[in-house]
């Protein structure tokens, strides 16, 4: 018996030399072993390898979405047989919109995770690819119990990670297996000024701050990330708010670090909540009525290896915690871009679509109307308006009325 | 071998009745779970976390439609407050496209069902007639919101409309006669050789499920 534990106490102790070595080390001196970089090459060998046999004499599903839309727009359809009348059809118009928008919504889609074409061997993918052949199922058991057994235990350890942000954080990217590519990097933001980046989810904030030193403005968690935010709260200044809280606080907050040019760079994700990578939805002014230097940052993760994003609607910080922990890897591309500034003649608002436009266009995301708050709440008023205004135009225009424009 | 699992006999009813397949009415299920939250049935408020729809000047018309009886059932009537999914579904399939194989009674009777669908649209107070004050909110409905507007042009436009409707379906009328309303049928002539098919109709896609056979 005695031997046996000896055996174990040796074990054990080559573990923790490893994890040492392999982890604690060079995340203390910001070096790659280059091990992440193995681990994913073979990764996606394998995904290639599952796609393959998955695609071999079939056609793959071709879209996520139900139904097709027509490609013509209000004006062609409805202008097209007006003929200067007011028209019924124009209420079989509106119907027909109606109903598509009841069964499917461009929004709602961001909202949920992204649908991949492939399937990575974790459990979020089409519904339709449930019958696999034997082989498949093999890899993806051995899959689940390296991902449950071996890796998971190894990054629990991890997971409480120590006072000093740097090391913290690099540790907590090599942690969830994070092989981040960091683009441009001569455009790393500088102090007083402001870093704006698209968010998916907590990583982002992880991801960036094991390239630099930032001050936070974030929505105040309770529970456990309210755990983490206090004890980072105590090393680093750091400004947090709550999401229903008055513009005009935050301004003042803002406004003060930045003039105080000593402090760190602020770090922002204007959409306000989590967006699930595929587009970049409506900036909020606030930051970028706040005047200074904003250095936009796109972060872009691949799908193939794990899904960052974050639905806070729907899954607790400890469900995504768990799903971020059990999939392959976190791998992502961060893009540092020229930084800019707001010219003269520009409102808060045309300054922040520029900025955005310029992130979407590097990340190669889309770049949606919407405002990221609706997956919380409405519609504005003035967006139905607009529409009604065009179709008024419409109908008045062709002369039905007869005293003159009234749009 | 062919698919791995059997339709259940209901889903075939539902099928059969609404003209979907088996694959569209699950992805339909899947949206009405989104948009119930997940419970058995939807009511008015689950139609505001649409934003899509908000664009749209009928909105109010369009969800009130899924809540209408008579276009649930036949001979019925009244308001229901919440639909479940079959009720869902047979909105939807108002909205089907026409398909080649029917005949043509069948094309007739398809024509009917969308053109009652509008017609109840219409005719908010159920009396089985569209007046000139229904017909009147309508178009203010549709140009409403807009606050350069004022609320003589939408009712002229009305006025205008409604006459023409009178002198399609009545013909001439004598100065003291008064049009009461449009009738159903009245709104069937009034749409007799316009084609109506290519207008109200949502493309719903056919998906193939991918099936191994190993």
């Amino acid at each position: 018996i005695e031997g046996r534990g000896l055996a174990e106490a040796k074990i054990l102790s080559v573990w923790m030399i490893l994890s040492v070595v392999l982890v604690l080390l060079p995340s203390v001196f910001r070096v790659s072993l280059g091990i992440s970089h193995f681990y994913v090459k073979i990764v996606i060998k394998i995904f290639e390898w599952a796609t393959l046999q998955i695609e071999e004499g079939e056609d793959l599903f071709p879209h996520a979405g139900i139904i097709q839309r027509e490609e013509t727009s209000m004006e062609e359809e409805i202008a097209g047989q007006h003929q200067g009348r007011f028209n019924l059809a124009d209420v079989m118009y509106f119907s027909k919109k109606g109903c598509e928008a009841v069964a499917e919504d461009e929004v709602t889609q961001r909202f949920s995770s992204e649908e991949l074409v492939s399937w990575n061997l974790l459990s979020r993918t089409n519904a339709n690819f449930h019958r696999v052949s034997w082989q498949l199922t093999l890899v993806w058991v051995i899959g689940i119990l390296i991902r449950y057994c071996l890796l998971m235990p190894f990054r629990a350890k991890c997971w409480l990670g120590n006072q000093v942000q740097l090391i913290c954080a690099t540790l907590g990217v090599r942690c969830v297996s994070g092989l981040v590519h960091f683009h441009n990097r001569e455009n790393r933001p500088r102090e007083g000024g402001i870093c704006v980046a698209n968010h998916t989810s907590p990583l982002d904030v992880l991801i960036l701050a094991s390239d630099g030193c930032y001050s936070l403005v974030g929505q105040a968690h309770g529970g456990l990330m309210g755990l983490i935010q206090k004890s980072c709260m105590q090393t680093t200044q750091h400004v947090l708010f709550d999401r229903s809280e008055l513009e005009d606080r935050h301004l003042v907050r803002k406004k003060e670090h930045i003039a105080d040019k000593a402090k760190l760079p602020i770090l922002i994700f204007p959409e306000g909540t989590c967006i699930n990578n595929t587009s970049v939805m409506m900036f909020k002014k606030g930051s970028f009525e706040v005047g200074g230097t904003i250095h936009p940052v796109a972060i872009k993760y691949d799908p193939r290896f794990g899904d960052a994003f974050w639905n806070s609607t729907k899954y607790s910080m400890m469900t995504y915690v768990f799903n971020v922990m059990t999939s392959w890897a976190i791998v992502c591309n961060v893009w540092y871009l020229p930084p800019m500034v707001k010219e003269e003649e520009e409102d808060a608002v045309h300054f922040a679509n520029r900025v955005r436009a310029v992130i979407a266009a590097r990340g190669g995301m889309s770049v949606l109307p919407w405002d990221g708050g609706l997956k919380r709440k409405k519609v504005k008023e003035s967006f139905k308006e607009e529409q009604q205004k065009k179709y008024c135009q419409i109908v008045t225009e062709n002369g039905s009325v007869g005293n003159g424009s009234v749009c | 071998m062919g698919s791995a699992h059997s339709v259940p006999a209901e889903m075939r009813e539902l099928a059969d009745r609404t003209g979907f397949t088996s694959e569209q009415i699950e992805h339909l299920h899947r949206r009405f779970k989104q948009l119930s939250r997940d419970q058995l049935t939807i009511r008015k408020e689950n139609f505001d976390s649409i934003p899509d729809l908000e664009f749209n000047p009928i909105r109010g018309k369009i969800v009130h439609a899924f809540f209408d009886k008579r276009n649930l059932r036949p001979e019925s009537d009244g308001l229901a407050d919440e639909i479940n999914f079959e009720d869902f579904l047979t909105i939807m399939s108002y909205f089907r496209p026409i398909e080649m194989n029917m005949d043509e009674e069948q094309l007739d009777r398809f024509r009917k069902e969308k053109l009652k669908f509008l017609f109840h649209m219409y005719d908010s107070d159920h009396d089985g007639k569209i007046t000139l004050q229904e017909y009147r909110n309508v178009v203010e409905e549709l140009l409403s919101g807009n606050p350069h507007l004022e609320k003589e042009s939408a009712r002229s436009i009305a006025d205008g409309a409604m006459m023409e409707a009178a002198s399609i379906c009545v013909g001439q009328m004598g100065p003291d006669q008064v049009y009461e309303g449009i009738t159903f049928e009245d709104f069937l002539k009034m749409w007799q050789g316009i084609d109506i098919e290519t207008k109200m109709h949502v493309r719903f896609l056919n998906m193939e499920t991918i099936a191994h056979c190993y």
